[in-house]
């Protein structure tokens, strides 16, 4: 066979059943092969959109995203999403056309040198250099974008290697290796929970990624320790949980920052200090003791020293740190800050506001949905005001807060999980960056359900220039958008636009009875802002409430 | 603070390069550095001298993160068996 199908084959051992991406000269090869292949291609509108689905699919599921480019302007094409992988530890395989071998080197036509452009937005990047080491190569690259921190692959294949003539062979699946569990450090960890007044488990990304949701809730029941979750971490912890204090950080629940505060231990599952999540570093939970679980070393001690760190699989770890309830009056503290700070909806006057639709669409919704969302201030009222009951309901561009994100996103969510409800929340900037998306929703019939929270502005920085620029507002005014309805007709999606929040209920409604794709444009006020805020270089205790 | 990082990687065109880039991005100077191709197991060994303030054990993390390494020490040459099996 050639190299070509051989690469199909080798996805095929690897249950790829799905991939996003966009044909050119230097991969043509492959497209030959998949005309008559199992495996079906989704031809997004740009690679960048191929990147994001890929990472939707992966993010919704926890299976392996698959993306594919040509050479050259291609391959740069899908950077932006590469990195966004990277940042958020998403397994995607993207594999890249390449100009023959020979040719490498010479500025030939969509010539560039991808491994180059790889190295820092990638966990691992390959050259094929010859044919004997493709299907090597790309075991290895599932591999890699699933093992230990999952991180996304690329493997950039030369046309000679795709149309040289190469046997198959069958090559076992291995499992997934762990490193062994420091059963010290799991003792060490116990006495510190065990001695602990105030523990507190601060949760990110890896609980999911590490498929130990179950684990983890059962150490939270039995434990009874109050829990706070990143961005990513939404919906890991039970929204019915007593001691679910929610989301932490910048626009976090006060509730999650001021307890961060307190505690007097922090359980890092999974998670990395992000700046967004702790503010100024150095006043961070500023009496706790820290115990860090995570499965990359490099996490551990790189932005605070931990007391005591376990490195491994949750499943494993999670189910050691059981420990006997016994903090009786940290846990009424916490009840009454989770009672204190509950979100309220009381909004004056007319005009709709988008938190309180977005909780009630989130109630309207089906079991089994998705929500997507882009990046600005719609970003944040989803991860504050929506309910998920699972990390891959919740797909929002974390480390890297990609623009451009939500909707191929949703996108790959909805292939990956055809019977899904997938819904992007967008916001007017956002949804311009990949609005050529719509192209795949239609050509593939999609029923992905659109809300777009249009306030005519890049309300994100808009709302830091109101706060910390004078009111100058540079560049953010966007009062000159398309006609957002049209442009959705244009793609045969029904569309309906409302302003008053007595349409909200009707318009909840259809959307979410829609059968087929459906675009909500909900027109907001672009006064509105996202509260509360921890102001950049402030303690998460000196949080600010506006309106 | 100055160190030396001797480390054992498998040979590939760009894996010098990528030893190279995170020395840069996390944030440490290069000194001095040397390769040596260790003919036998397809792999290099390369010594560097690095400076920089902040912790080294960061740098150490994130250069034993690069899946083409497969061992490295800080400080300290590489014992001259490891070195020998590999060669
Ligand atoms: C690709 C990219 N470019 C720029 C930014 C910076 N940025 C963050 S939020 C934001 C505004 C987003 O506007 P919109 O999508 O309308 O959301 P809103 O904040 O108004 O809800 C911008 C420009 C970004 N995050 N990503
Ligand atoms: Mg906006």
């Amino acid at each position: 066979m050639t190299g070509a199908e051989l690469v199909l084959k080798v996805l095929q051992q690897h249950g790829v059943k799905h991939i996003f991406g966009y044909p050119g000269g230097a991969i043509m090869p492959i497209y030959d092969a998949l005309y008559d292949s199992d495996v079906q291609h989704f031809l997004c509108r740009h690679e960048q959109g191929a990147a994001f689905s890929a990472i939707g699919y992966a993010r919704s599921t926890g299976k392996v995203g698959v993306c594919m480019a040509t050479s050259g302007p291609g391959a740069t094409n899908l950077v932006t999403g590469l990195a966004d992988a990277m940042m958020d530890s998403v397994p995607v395989v993207a594999i890249t056309g390449q100009v023959f071998s020979s040719l490498i080197g010479t500025d030939a036509f969509q010539e560039m040198d991808v491994l180059g452009m790889s190295l820092s937005i990638t966990k691992h990047s390959f050259l094929v250099q010859s044919l004997d080491e493709l299907a090597d190569v790309l075991h290895q690259a599932f591999e890699l974008a699933q093992s230990g921190r999952p991180g996304p692959v690329l493997v950039d294949i030369p046309k000679d290697i795709q149309i040289g003539s190469v046997d198959f062979e069958p090559y076992p699946i291995n499992d997934k290796k762990f490193p062994a569990i420091d059963q010290d450090a799991v003792t060490a960890a116990r006495d510190l929970i065990g001695a602990a007044k105030k523990p507190l488990f601060y949760i990110g990304g890896g609980v999911g990624l590490a498929d130990a949701i179950d684990e983890l809730q059962d150490v939270l029941e039995y434990s009874q320790i109050p829990a706070i979750s990143t961005l990513k971490a939404l919906g890991t912890v039970p929204g019915d949980y007593a001691y679910n204090l929610g989301f932490v950080g910048m626009h976090g629940n006060q509730a999650a920052n001021l307890a961060v505060q307190e505690c007097d231990l922090l359980i890092c599952t999974g998670a990395r200090f992000d700046d967004r999540v702790t503010g100024k570093l150095d006043t961070f939970a500023p009496n706790a003791k820290v115990i860090h679980l995570d499965i990359d070393p490099a996490e551990i001690s790189k932005l605070r020293t931990a007391d005591v760190a376990i490195l491994g699989d949750f499943k494993q770890i999670l189910p050691q740190l059981k420990v006997a309830p016994h903090t009786p009056e940290w846990l009424e503290r916490v009840g009454g800050l989770i009672t204190e700070f509950a979100w309220r909806y009381d909004y004056p006057g007319e005009n709709i506001y988008a938190p309180k639709l977005l909780n009630q669409l989130s109630k309207a919704l089906p079991e089994d949905h998705v929500v997507s969302c882009d990046v600005g201030q719609h970003q944040m009222w989803v991860a504050q005001h929506m309910l998920f009951s699972s990390p891959r309901n919740h797909l929002s561009s974390g480390g890297a807060g990609t623009m451009g994100f939500g909707l191929p996103s949703a996108i790959g969510a909805q292939v990956a999980r055809p019977d899904a409800t997938s819904v992007v929340v967008s916001g007017d900037g956002s949804f311009m960056m990949n609005v050529q998306e719509l192209g795949t929703i239609k050509r593939f019939s999609l029923p992905v359900k659109i809300v777009l929270l249009d306030n005519q502005r890049l309300g994100m920085v808009k709302q830091w220039q109101e706060l910390f620029f004078e009111e100058r507002y540079s560049e953010t005014n966007l009062s000159d958008n398309p006609d957002f309805i049209t442009l959705a007709k244009a793609f045969d999606i029904p569309a309906i636009s409302i302003s008053k929040a007595d349409e909200i209920d009707q318009a909840v409604e259809q959307f979410v009875q829609s059968k087929g794709p459906i675009l909500l444009h909900v027109q907001i006020d672009d006064k509105d802002n996202v509260w509360p805020l921890v102001p950049p270089g402030k303690a998460n205790h000196d949080m600010i409430e506006g309106n | 603070m100055t160190h030396t990082i001797n480390l054992i990687a498998q040979s590939r065109p760009e894996t010098m390069e990528r030893v190279l880039r995170v020395v840069r991005h996390r944030g440490f100077a290069l000194n001095a550095v040397e390769m040596k191709n260790c003919d036998k197991n397809n792999t290099v060994n390369i010594q560097l001298t690095v400076s920089g303030e902040r912790p080294i054990s960061n740098l150490e993390h994130q250069l034993k993160k690069l899946y083409d390494v497969t061992e490295l020490e800080l400080n300290s040459a590489l014992s001259q068996s490891a070195v020998a099996m590999n060669a």
